[in-house]
């Protein structure tokens, strides 16, 4: 069993070379950048649905985003609007990457993609036809498009890519699995390049569904501030290019930051309440798997739905790791609304860009963090603050108890 | 075992080291466990053809191969169930048999699961719920959290204790053999110890009516549901029930290649098995029914292995279309044949899927030493 051991620690380093960001605070990287840096609040009265009937009526959607515009091979109507939303940000990270198309097929390059409710529009769609005119009358194209695969499938259709193509449902830390699966993939020579992200679209039944729990903000997301009452539900794409750092190197390609490791647990406790004990221990096992220590992370892209639970139970586990000296840790969801699937894809690319650009991403429509958390809690309240970060870690926790924890650091 | 297939261009990747087996749990039309599979595939035995549970009336006019009389308390008893659905109750159900007996250490324990979109029945009925209540905010709090699609990983993780990795992966019909792959990364990076690896596809009305509409499965052919989850580890064990050598994936975007996508996932996977093409005994077929794919899949095999098809296994003959979990009870037949007509020295055979979008996989498996 030599190879075994010899699997077990591949030695191959894997960094981060390309962005694409279809958000509701804008189209491209550099925009999405800024305007997470300047608090921007990308929430508005929801136009995918007729949302009349909600007590609340506003969500992160992209309403500028024409599939067309970005996409150079997929026919829009034959696909649903998540696996659009991925495609398009596809498109714009190898754009970003500066990587070429005859480069993505020798390096044996696939997609790896998380989301939380699938092609939910096409279901929402057929759902509508079903109460229309009986399940007889469902139209057999649309039901076609259904299968949560084809997010994955998209971006590889779009892109020509022969290699790996997973899409990986585990709910709101979908991003962050298909961001560790994908560097598994690169570090241990199964792929060169992979494209890892995750989408999801606003919805008529994840808005329903997270009002009856609880857990809907009534006006914006104020996550850890102590007047927070919960998410305001979002969408997105969010792709981002891993490659090799050899590779990298090879083709002269600027790298944003380098994965250093990431962990991946389940509370195994309850499917909707976190549990901070776990949540430790997954922190604790991406830094082991990243070798670095507590004292080295500069700052923490929190989970940060802004309910109260998950808020106090994520600084619960931040301080059972980090002791009274808690990172900076701020949610971009405050501007996006919660991007499920894709949330933590977002928050990876405002940490490459946080690296890139010398910034703490903030933690919009807040003030100063909820005294109940207790002591030295820097939620960076407002807009974005300068500062230099070289080792930063990105939350991704999930319904069903999954927790994923990515560490990226500054290329040395 | 050092060898390496390397590429041009490529880093070298290594041979496949074994993943052994230990435990079969399965749910389908044909009862629970292998035996009952086993028995039905020799004899190619008729099942019941019509649906199961409360919207059975509400079924398109087909052959359908359901899990009757399924009731999960009698598996699991009453605490917990309450808003369990069928497809999470099978996906529990499949565990606890697998998980009978063996000694779990939760922390290094985990799960990689296949779906296609998570529950079909809960999903649609909140949905409806939304659509047609005067105030659509009101669907039912305790069976939100069903919808997301991680939600039967998610409960078996909480039944059994299972801390570890919990993976979901989609994949469409290739779900499952990328469960498989997924897996087979994870162990083989220390991820975890030990997973519970398989799929899980329920029946309902709607489901059956998408099936139907898309018009991409023969008429005459069934639909199925159940589950098969296996546990799975690297360390060699006694009386595995089968070792599982390479998993190989590939996409290919244009449709008139795609034999020669899933040929080259076979070629790739026999040969980080070191395993020669006519040294395949069985191939357990994924693509059965379906228009135009059955035969792509057909000739993607007999173009890796030489023009011949070895025995083919179409597990789908008797337990209908099971989409997302066909690759799991594709790899279930052939177990099931096994134990049911035990080689008389090992033999290796292939588990094949290709889906509608270019997704193509190959797993090889070699029968118990």
């Amino acid at each position: 069993m030599a190879d075994t051991a010899g699997a077990a620690r591949p030695s191959r380093r894997v960094v981060i070379t390309g962005l694409g960001a279809v958000s509701p605070v804008g189209i491209g990287a550099d925009v999405f950048a800024a305007a997470v840096r300047a608090g921007v609040n990308g929430t508005a009265p929801i136009e995918s649905f007729d949302a009349s009937a909600f007590p609340r009526r506003k969500a992160g959607e992209v309403l500028d985003f024409e599939p067309a515009d970005h996409l150079k091979r997929l026919d829009p109507p034959r696909w649903g609007r998540s696996g659009l939303l991925a495609a398009a940000a596809a498109r714009l990270a190898v754009a970003d990457a500066d990587i070429d198309e005859e480069q993505l097929d020798t390096a044996r390059a696939g997609a790896v993609m998380g989301t939380t409710s699938g092609e939910s529009a096409v279901v929402q769609a057929l759902a509508e036809q079903w109460i229309e005119g009986g399940l007889a009358s469902i139209d057999g194209e649309l039901a076609g498009q259904t299968p949560a695969s084809r997010i994955a499938n998209a971006v590889s259709a779009e892109l020509r890519l022969t290699g790996e193509t997973q899409t990986i449902p585990t709910a709101c830390s979908a991003s962050n699995y298909a961001l560790g699966y994908a560097y598994d993939l690169v570090r241990s020579g199964e792929a060169e390049v992979m494209l890892a992200g995750g989408a999801d679209a606003v919805n008529r039944l994840t808005h329903a569904g997270f009002y009856a729990l609880g857990a809907m903000a009534e006006d914006v997301p104020r996550p850890f501030a102590a007047d927070r009452s919960g998410i305001v539900t979002g969408e997105g794409g969010a792709v981002l290019v891993l490659e090799t750092y050899e590779h990298a190197v090879a083709r002269g390609a600027r790298m944003y930051a380098e994965i250093l490791g990431y962990a991946a647990n389940c509370d195994a406790a309850h499917m909707v309440h976190p549990d901070a004990t776990s949540i430790a221990a997954g922190i604790r096992a991406a830094h082991e798997a990243a070798g670095v220590e507590a004292a080295q992370i500069d700052y923490i892209c929190a989970h940060g739905t802004g309910t109260p639970t998950n808020d106090s139970t994520e600084v619960a586990a931040a301080r059972e790791v980090f002791g009274d000296r808690i990172p900076p840790i701020s949610s971009i969801k405050s501007m996006l609304g919660h991007t499920m699937g894709a949330a933590s894809g977002f928050g990876a690319i405002a940490c490459c860009k946080a690296f890139e650009q010398d910034f703490l991403p903030p933690t919009a429509n807040v003030t100063e963090s909820d005294p109940a958390l207790g002591e030295g809690v820097d939620c960076v309240p407002g807009v974005g603050r300068e500062a230099r970060l070289d080792i930063v870690q990105n939350h991704g926790f999930a319904f069903g108890g999954n927790n994923v924890i990515t560490i990226l650091g500054r290329v040395s | 075992m050092t060898t390496a297939t390397a590429t041009a261009g490529t880093a070298a990747v290594a041979t496949a080291a074994p993943l052994y087996v230990t435990g079969a749990g399965v749910v389908s039309a044909a009862g629970y466990g292998l035996a009952p599979l086993g028995e039905l595939l020799l004899k190619q035995g008729e099942l019941e053809r019509h649906p199961a549970g409360e919207d059975a009336e509400a079924y398109p006019p087909r052959p359908v191969r359901a899990v009757h009389g399924f009731d999960v308390k009698a598996h699991l008893g009453r605490k917990g169930t309450k808003y369990l659905d069928r497809l999470t109750s099978f996906g529990l159900v499949a565990c606890k048999e697998v998980l009978e007996g063996a000694e779990v250490s939760g922390g290094r324990t985990g799960v990689v699961l296949a779906t296609n979109t998570g529950s079909v029945s809960t999903h649609s009925s909140l949905l409806y719920d939304t659509l047609t209540l005067e105030k659509p905010y009101l669907v039912n709090p305790g069976q939100f959290p069903n919808t997301v699609m991680n939600s039967t990983s998610g409960q078996i993780a909480i039944r059994n204790g299972l801390r570890g990795l919990n993976a979901t992966v989609a994949g469409g019909q290739t779900a499952s053999l990328l469960a498989f792959r997924h897996a087979r990364l994870a162990l083989g990076l220390g991820r975890a110890e030990r997973l519970l690896v398989g799929g899980v596809e329920e029946l309902s009305a709607p489901a059956a009516w998408a099936w139907h509409r898309t018009g991409v499965l023969r008429e005459d052919a069934a639909l199925g549901e159940g589950a098969a989850v296996f546990t799975v580890q690297q360390d060699p064990a006694e009386g595995a029930l089968a070792e599982l050598l390479a998993c190989e994936v590939r996409f290919t975007p244009d449709p008139r290649q795609y034999a020669d996508g899933l040929a080259n996932a076979v070629a790739r996977a026999l040969d980080r098995s070191g395993v020669r093409p006519e040294e395949v005994t069985a191939v357990s077929l994924g693509a059965v029914h379906h228009r135009g794919l059955e035969r792509i899949e057909e000739r993607g095999v007999r173009a890796a292995l030489g023009g011949e098809l070895p025995r083919a296994v179409r597990v789908a003959d008797v337990l209908g279309e099971t989409y997302s979990a066909s690759g799991a009870l594709q790899l279930a037949a052939l177990l099931a044949l096994w134990q049911a007509e035990p080689p008389a020295s090992p033999v290796t055979a292939l588990v094949t899927s290709v889906g509608r979008d270019g997704n193509a996989a190959a797993l090889v498996v070699r029968s118990p030493r």
